[in-house]
């Protein structure tokens, strides 16, 4: 069992530089959670808190109903894998999997049986007898993973540690580290300021911004029903587009377009008829056909779809320029024009930035 | 808490060996190192003369860097289970054997002149406390370089069994 409590975390920095603004999150046992936001955001300062590694300034920590907010790092039973794998590089991957274990002076035939486990699981049997520096970046991150793994801690605990790594080996990594998971069915906190990694991994996601939480839920929640601005431009590849529209009769009117609403779109946006909102769209939720016209200025193929970046028909703004993302290979030249519709909007509060539901 | 028979244990012990060092052995050839530090260091503290001034000296003084070179050598090899390494100890150890009958016999046996109290007398080159003391040295170096040996030879035959076995099994 390994329920974690976070109760409104605060971190303020000696310099009186709050990082971490009242952060709050039950985390239930199993659960892979990961925290996504941007560089500065206090992913990493809240995940260290946890670890033990800083301070708490304000607020409760809680491991199994245990109050730890002052336990030292030692104490908590908890395992980090950091983005720089922190091996030693002069001992062998067998000493730097059994260091934690010849340290706390457990028994070496029972180090043995752990660290011979922990190498099946992540594959490096073979390796065992190598330096770190004979591997490469993903065998690296795997031990510094499987010495976390043999000291069967309650709570593991990722500072991003995929970001060293190349696209490729990140996303075989990726999946090792779900697989991993699935396996030990671990409570599992992970920090990440790419979103891939999130919504794939995530059972459930916390974005962050400015020390503050934004949304908690799981990924389809975060991606599906974003909760303000914030959550639907940092979720999501390409970026939701954005427009300033004003809630008419059974429609919203923008600068270069027009959108119908549904029945139920004009009973949520009833509140808000004759004043400015924010409408979102993400570029896979836009189609050919439609009345909208696009104006192409460049096309990137991908293979399966195609992003047709451009601006809406008329404008010369920055405000009105749309990236689509549309199915199949499209060969739009610049200048070219696209008539396209919107199949999903999100409409946002312009003052308050949330999302209205 | 993971309980294991003793039976686990020596297979365990076994495996352990694929990925873990001989330490102990290498360890023992340090010790053997320092105690033979320990012998050189103190050969020469008695005043003599010239007594030790002969071609025997400098016979010993080279193979004292031989033997330190070597055993260094020697102890890399051993913690990585090269068997030869571990003959090569047992060698050595033999050599330190050996040595007692040389130098410190010799100048324990030779008898020379010393003026004590205005008077002249005879007394050995190596008085009785400086020859049990370097024979001690000798002794230990001598048994450390066995030991090590004689560990490294065992563990590296086990381990090369162990290993084949392994082998055929895959």
């Amino acid at each position: 069992m390994a329920n974690i409590s976070l109760q409104h975390l605060d971190k303020i920095y000696d310099n009186k530089v709050q990082a971490v603004f009242d952060f709050n999150l039950e985390v239930k046992d199993g659960e892979f959670i990961v925290l996504v936001g941007p560089s500065g955001c206090g992913k990493s300062t809240t995940l260290r808190m946890v670890a033990g590694l800083e301070d708490i300034s304000a607020g409760k920590l809680l491991l199994d109903g245990e109050d730890i907010t002052t336990a030292p790092a030692k104490d908590r039973d908890m395992a980090m894998v950091f983005q720089n794998y922190a091996l030693y590089g002069h001992m062998t991957v067998y000493e730097n999997m059994a260091f934690s274990l010849t340290l706390r002076k457990e028994d070496p035939h029972v180090i043995h049986k752990k660290v011979l486990a922990a190498a099946e699981i992540l594959g490096l049997t073979d390796q065992l007898n190598k330096k770190p520096k004979q591997l490469s970046g993903g065998q690296r991150q795997r031990v510094a993973m499987g010495r976390a793994i043999v000291r069967n801690p309650k709570v593991f605990l990722f500072d991003e540690p995929l970001s060293n790594l190349d696209a490729k080996l990140r996303g075989a990594t990726r999946r090792e580290i779900l697989l991993l998971h699935k396996r030990m069915n671990a409570t599992m906190l992970y920090v990440t300021h790419d979103q891939t990694e999130a919504l794939t991994l995530a059972d459930r996601i916390v974005c962050m911004s400015m020390g503050h939480v934004q949304q908690v839920g799981t990924p389809l929640e975060l991606y599906d029903t974003p909760a303000n601005l914030f959550v639907a431009s940092f979720i999501g590849l390409p970026p939701m587009n954005f427009f300033h529209v004003q809630v008419g009769e059974g429609e919203v009117v923008g600068s270069f377009f027009k959108q119908k609403l549904t029945a139920e779109q004009q009973s949520l946006l009833a509140a808000y008829k004759g004043k400015e909102i924010v409408l979102g769209v993400r570029p896979e939720d836009i189609e050919t056909g439609g009345d909208i016209d696009v104006q192409v200025f460049s096309n990137e193929n991908l293979g399966m779809s195609t992003l047709v970046h451009g601006r809406l028909q008329g404008s010369n703004t920055q405000e009105a320029q749309i990236t689509c993302k549309l199915r199949g290979w499209c060969d739009y030249k610049p200048g070219d024009h696209v008539n396209v519709q919107f199949k999903k909007c999100h409409f946002f509060d312009k003052d308050t930035t949330n999302a209205i539901r | 808490m993971m309980t294991l028979s003793l039976e686990d244990k020596k297979a365990i012990q076994l495996d352990r060996m694929r990925y873990t060092k001989n330490t102990f052995s290498s360890r023992m050839v340090y010790l053997a190192i320092l105690f033979d530090v320990f012998y050189f260091v103190s050969i020469y503290e008695s005043d003599v003369g010239n007594w030790y001034y002969t071609w025997l000296i400098g016979i010993s003084i080279v193979y004292n860097l031989v033997f330190m070179l070597v055993a260094f050598l020697a102890s890399e090899g051993v913690k990585n289970y090269k068997i030869s390494y571990g003959y090569m100890l047992c060698g050595l150890g033999i050599g330190q054997l050996v040595r007692i009958f040389i130098l410190p016999m010799m100048a324990n046996s030779a008898m020379t002149k010393r003026v004590i109290d205005k008077k002249t007398v005879e007394v050995p080159v190596m008085e009785t406390p400086q020859f049990v003391w370097v024979v001690a040295c000798l002794v230990l170096s001598a048994v450390c370089c066995l030991a090590a040996g004689a560990v490294a030879v065992t563990r590296s035959r086990k381990l090369a069994a162990y290993n084949a076995s392994l082998l055929e099994k895959a």
